[in-house]
């Protein structure tokens, strides 16, 4: 008879074994698994836009999250091209010092690179004059060391600043906003924003227009309510709070709001439609992307899941959760909103990015809004009315919903994938990860392709009951992910906005988890988690450049201008967030339920990379 | 020889040290004094380092020790079955605070730096040990519930 230390031995041996066997074939696997056939591939150069811009980015800087008021991440910089994308080196590169999710993007102003650092949230300011040189100043927030705890699952990240009136913005995870001043690195204000003993937490850009700054919450999984602030730029004032449930006056729902869908409209939907005064630990946090149409004035943004993904315990639609909201920009008066899973069962948040473009549609000109959705179906939204024109999966496992009633604007659900306690559901498609998480996609007018980095897993969910305990997680689930079908869990979605389908898909072994950017070179860049940052064609999809960081990519690539009037591309390697927590040490890989169920897809992470902190700067 | 003139010097320096820190005590006047050695685990009080949880072993303890990680959000940070997510994995072999019944006990009762709530005045003694009965349990044969 073995003791139990034998067997414990015996096990470690074979596991050993095991893994040396398994490590060369699993590598070999990582190589880009296939491509799709390409379709309606459209012809380069001398055609007319696909679309038309609203608010191009400054040419050669990148000073809001996303490059420019609309969300595009397309910039008209030319000079890296898919004839001379393969001569692209290393420029610079350097240490944050901070081994966590590198989520979000550097901004570049006036020749200096601002970079924000995962918590403690440092702000760096880089001499692009002097890029092995000294910084030019670090900025240290010193947030509560509390607030690493309440990090909505799983990582401390933060998704970058913005700039405005000569101050880099941004917010820290103990829910301040902060403001910098751009050039000495001083405090010009800070402003508290929320509450983080009740694990509310701050990770999303703000969006500065103008002389407003407008910041959004985190925390969803704590049972907090969601909101968007809006401050003043000079002061720091907190202008007006737009909650995402609650009362009308308290969502600043009023006269002028008229949404498209019946089901939309009503008195108090944000308290109503809820269970009692459950609404109070709603969710509907805004941690994603804000967007800004300056010709209506108008701001847009998304909210996350309601808040106790058991959806037994909240019966009703659960307004405002899952939500587009179009706002006035200066009194932040709801226009209309649009929710996309009333009574969402599955974690489905849907905070993501919102690309505003004009373009024909079905023969007549249109204000468009794009909304790649956490849920899987890639939604075409009207900006002025708040009509849902289209709704198409763009990742195919795709299963909780077949599609959506365009006349109702309600998802068609299939009751099987409806979760409730005490039955565990399998092989729900997406997972609560989404079939794309909360790095944003980019828009190409030259191409009329939307560009997504997209997941492909899927999940059992045991909803449990749960108890609210303030501070501690409000989740009241059992989640454990799988690989979706297709053996491959990353796709970079070619979506050709006008006919509605995927034109062509890069697949990869693991969810891109990394932001994208479009150029007018007609070269798109992103990264994958083993940490591969390409360029590829932004017709074709072919790769045209890679290079292996060290670390996996969960940020957003960026281009400008340097010092030389040279175009460089930058993007940060650090693995974490969601998906990328998997990489870190403290998760043990023999929990599938792990890191919010994240474990039972991404085990294999590790095998791959580990926690890393550079920015890199390539170029010619 | 030396290691001796260092360890004096150090003794010297924690005293005068004391000292220092004593004097606004002193001039205060009611302080009660702080007796109980910090290791370099933190963790002071009652129940001592030594004390072993009384449901080791206990199979019905375990059990709720696993329906109580679930009932107080415990796996909503440590993982569904103890392997980390916004909190540490509490499956692998690494303790930052140490890894005795009564250290994780502690870890529990008083709450950790980062984040880890304190639960001592929240929950009954009793439950803190049938929580450390089952983390303690996490990956042998005894485990309830392991992760499939």
């Amino acid at each position: 008879m073995l003791g139990r230390t034998g067997k414990i031995a015996i096990a470690l041996a074979l596991t050993v074994v095991v893994g040396y066997w398994a490590w060369p074939r699993l590598a070999r696997t990582a190589e880009v698994s296939s491509r799709t056939a390409r379709t309606t591939q459209p012809p380069r150069g001398g055609a007319d836009p696909a679309f038309n811009l609203i608010s191009p980015s400054p040419h050669g800087e990148w000073s809001l999250p996303a490059g420019d008021l609309a969300n595009t991440r397309y910039s008209p910089l030319n000079q890296i091209n898919a004839q001379n994308a393969k001569n692209l080196r290393m420029i610079a590169s350097l240490s944050t010092g901070i081994p966590h999710g590198h989520e979000g993007q550097p901004l570049v102003v006036n020749n200096t690179m601002y970079v924000v650092t995962p918590y403690p949230d440092y702000l760096m300011a880089i001499d692009l004059k002097d890029l092995n040189g000294a910084l030019k100043w670090k900025f240290a927030p010193n947030p509560d060391p509390q607030s690493q705890a309440r990090a909505s699952c799983c990582d401390v990240v933060n998704r970058g600043a913005a700039y405005g009136g000569g101050k880099i913005v941004y917010q820290t995870l103990d829910d301040n906003t902060v403001a910098v001043d751009a050039s000495t690195g001083k405090e010009a204000w800070r402003t508290q924003t929320g509450n983080v003993n009740d694990g509310e937490t701050a990770a999303g850009a703000p969006l500065i227009v103008k002389d407003k700054v407008y910041v959004g919450n985190s925390g969803g999984e704590f049972g907090v309510r969601g909101k968007l602030n809006c401050l003043d730029l000079s002061t720091g004032k907190i202008l007006w709070t737009a909650y995402s449930q609650g009362s009308d006056s308290d969502v600043r729902i009023g006269p002028d709001f008229k949404s498209f869908y019946a089901s939309d409209r009503g008195s108090d939907l944000g308290a109503n439609s809820w269970d009692q005064e459950r609404w109070q630990r709603g969710g509907g946090t805004v941690p994603g992307w804000i967007s800004y149409d300056p010709e209506l004035n108008m701001i847009y943004y998304g909210t996350g899941s309601p808040g106790v993904w058991d959806a037994d315990l909240r019966p009703g639609d659960n307004k405002w959760s899952t939500t587009i909201f179009a706002r006035d920009a200066d009194t932040g008066d709801a226009k209309w909103a649009l929710q996309i899973e009333p009574h969402d069962n599955y974690g489905y948040s849907e905070s993501m990015e919102n690309i505003l473009i004009d373009m024909d549609w079905n023969g007549r000109p249109r204000k468009l809004l794009l909304h790649p959705s956490r849920n899987g179906f890639m939604l075409v939204v009207d900006r002025q009315t708040g009509e849902l024109l289209s709704a198409q999966k763009f990742v195919d496992s795709t299963n909780w919903a077949s599609g959506y009633n365009l006349k109702t604007g309600q998802p068609i659900t299939d009751p099987s994938k409806a979760t409730h306690e005490g039955t565990v559901v399998s092989g729900i498609c997406p997972a609560s990860s989404g079939a794309k998480g909360l790095m944003p996609s980019a828009v190409s007018p030259q191409t009329g392709y939307l560009y997504i980095p997209a997941e492909n897993a899927c999940m059992d969910f045991d909803a449990v009951p749960a108890n609210y305990i303030p501070g501690t997680p409000f989740i009241g689930a059992l989640v454990k992910m799988d690989p979706g079908p297709g053996g491959f869990q990353g796709e970079l979605v070619a979506w050709d906005i006008k006919n509605q389908k995927k034109a062509w898909t890069i697949r990869d072994k693991f969810p891109v988890e990394s932001g994208v950017l479009a150029t007018a070179g007609d070269v798109v860049f992103y990264g994958t988690l083993e940490g591969w940052f390409r360029a590829i064609d932004a017709r074709s999809g072919q790769i045209l450049w890679q290079f292996k960081t060290p670390s996996g990519i969960v940020g957003a690539p960026i281009t400008f201008l340097g010092p030389d009037g040279k175009q460089y591309v930058a993007i940060y390697s650090g693995v974490g967030g969601w998906m990328g927590s998997v990489a870190f040490q403290d998760i043990s890989t023999d929990d599938p339920y792990a890191a919010l169920g994240a474990v039972g897809a991404m085990a294999q992470l590790k095998q791959y990379t580990a926690a890393g902190d550079n920015v890199f700067i390539f170029g010619f | 020889m030396q290691l001796r003139l260092i360890a004096l010097f150090a003794v010297l320096l924690a005293l005068a040290l004391a000292g220092c820190e004593q004097q606004p005590n002193a001039s205060a006047g009611a302080a009660p004094p702080m007796s109980v050695v910090v290791g370099p685990v933190p963790g002071i009080g009652s129940p001592p380092q030594g004390q072993a949880d009384p449901y080791a072993n206990d199979v019905l303890g375990m059990a709720q020790g696993r329906k109580l990680f679930v009932w107080y959000n415990c796996y909503s940070c440590h993982g569904g079955h103890g392997g980390g997510g916004m909190g540490p994995s509490l499956r692998d072999r690494v303790w930052i605070y140490g890894s005795s019944d009564a250290q994780v006990f502690h870890s529990i009762a008083e709450g950790r730096g980062k984040g880890m709530p304190a639960w001592g005045l929240k929950i009954p003694q009793s439950q803190i040990w049938e929580l450390v009965a089952y983390i303690k349990s996490m990956r042998t044969p005894q485990e309830p519930e392991p992760p499939r």
